[in-house]
């Protein structure tokens, strides 16, 4: 588990990483390859594919992690666009459109997995979820895991394009005060 | 800048979020470079999405990680890896310099290299094809544009002429040709409501140089001056001037260049009666 390893902090991480070190690697794996390959599951729907796709994901991280400028935002930021990407790429290379097929049946996946593998206690996941209503809830992850935009959202929901943008905007700001950030 | 409204307007969620176009990506960016509140409020928003992502997580199988590591290499970083092939290409070179003179060097050539030659050479000649197709179409594509174009501005024509002979404002006074040019035929379109005249020039010869055709209207029985028409007359309706409600005659006679105060009556051409 990733608590078991040296803590490095954004800065030090960032730098050995450029520095093409193995022990950053894997610490990097450890800790974030559980909310990347979530992403790459909410976006594919096909454990199997999930797993070429979080192999092709990493490995573009690895080849690129020279390109990634901090100044431009956290490098999870940085890493979920390229696990995202990548998933979504896979599913057009397939001819079908990321999660659009049938959209009662994605909100039913949304909300399986938002009870998925708790990293905190599970006493922490009860509190977020009941933070995050589950109408914004199923918005926040829509946009931010599966790479929909929020017009597509509107579309899919039959949802005013302001009522997206709104119960977003509410529910991002529940988030800073959950975490306390 | 009123950094606040900024923030408040949402585009650092939407910039986090990963929804913003490419100009609001580049604002962004620039703007939290510049102001400190605002790169602190982009760092809130993904760290508190980081967190809410960390709470999904989903471990991927065991094997995974040795199967991804398996694929990387950490002994040198890759600028490195680039000196030593060049290195290599180097030796190489050398290496060829130094085959002694007199020494017979058989030269091999695999059959790769003979069918990537055949195939250079097919591709040259496709190329040279498919270029040649490609002129030919070239043409023919402006050829029927111009044909095209040609023929909007005769329906256009047929169309304006169709839409003022319909019209019961409009006055039809055909003008035949006379002895001079019998098979000259001008029709003069009459507006009784506005007295604007239309031409319509269906069979005149070309003026000579120098010489331009010019109409006239017979007002109490002296002629008044119409304008001059446009040498290319063929296949449009010209607009000359406004005629004297009491006209009733029009004529064209053939005169210099520019008009003349009054028309020369053996150079007339064409003469209608109202």
């Amino acid at each position: 588990m990733a608590t078991q390893k040296p803590n490095y902090s954004e800065e030090d991480l960032v730098e050995s990483l450029k520095q093409n070190d193995r022990a950053a690697f894997e610490y990097l794996y450890d800790r974030y390859s559980g909310a990347l390959f979530s992403v790459i599951c909410k976006v594919l729907r096909d454990d199997e594919k999930a797993e070429d796709v979080m192999q092709d994901a990493f490995l573009k991280i690895w080849k690129s992690i020279k390109s990634y400028d901090p100044a431009k935002g956290r490098l999870f930021t940085w890493m979920l666009n390229i696990a995202r990407n990548s998933a979504i790429d896979a599913v057009r290379s397939e001819g079908r459109k990321p999660g659009m097929d049938d959209i009662s049946e994605n909100l039913d996946r949304t909300e399986i997995n938002a009870s998925y593998q708790p990293s905190t206690s599970t006493l922490d996941l009860k509190a977020l979820v009941d933070t995050l209503r589950p109408e914004r809830k199923v918005l926040v992850d829509m946009v931010y895991f599966q790479g929909y935009t929020q017009e597509e959202v509107s579309k899919k929901l039959d949802i005013p394009l302001g009522t997206v943008k709104s119960r977003i905007r509410t529910a991002l700001q529940d988030l800073k005060l959950y975490y306390n950030i | 800048m009123n950094t606040q409204a900024y923030i408040e307007s949402g585009i650092l969620d939407e910039y986090v979020l990963g929804v913003v176009s490419p100009q609001e990506k580049q604002e962004v960016e620039r703007l939290s470079k510049i102001y400190p509140e605002i790169k602190a409020e982009l760092s809130r928003v993904e760290a508190s999405l980081e967190s809410y992502a960390m709470e999904h997580q989903r471990t991927p199988p065991a094997r995974l990680k040795a199967d991804i590591f398996a694929q990387m290499n950490f002994d040198e970083p890759v600028a490195e890896s680039q000196d030593l092939e060049e290195q290599v290409e180097d030796e190489t070179a050398q290496g060829g310099a130094q085959i002694p003179f007199g020494q017979t060097v058989s030269v091999v050539r695999p059959l790769w290299s003979r069918i990537a030659v055949a195939a250079s050479i097919l591709l040259a000649i496709f190329g040279g094809w498919a270029a040649l197709q490609l002129s030919e179409t070239r043409q023919k594509n402006e050829q029927l544009a111009i044909e095209m174009s040609n023929l909007q501005e005769t329906a256009k024509y047929s169309e304006t002429l169709a839409s003022m002979y319909r019209d019961p404002n409009f006055k039809v006074i055909r003008m035949p040709g006379l002895e001079k040019s019998a098979e000259s035929s001008v029709v003069a379109l009459w507006n009784q409501q506005t007295n604007e005249v239309l031409l319509d020039v269906q069979s005149l010869p070309a003026a000579p140089t120098g010489k331009q055709y010019q109409l006239w209207s017979i007002v109490e029985g002296a002629p008044v001056d119409m304008g001059m028409l446009d040498q290319d007359f063929a296949g449009k309706v010209l607009r000359m001037k406004a005629t004297n409600p009491n006209s009733v005659a029009f004529a064209i006679t053939l005169e210099k260049e520019g008009g003349s105060p009054t028309p020369t009556m053996e150079e007339m051409y064409v003469l209608g009666k109202v």
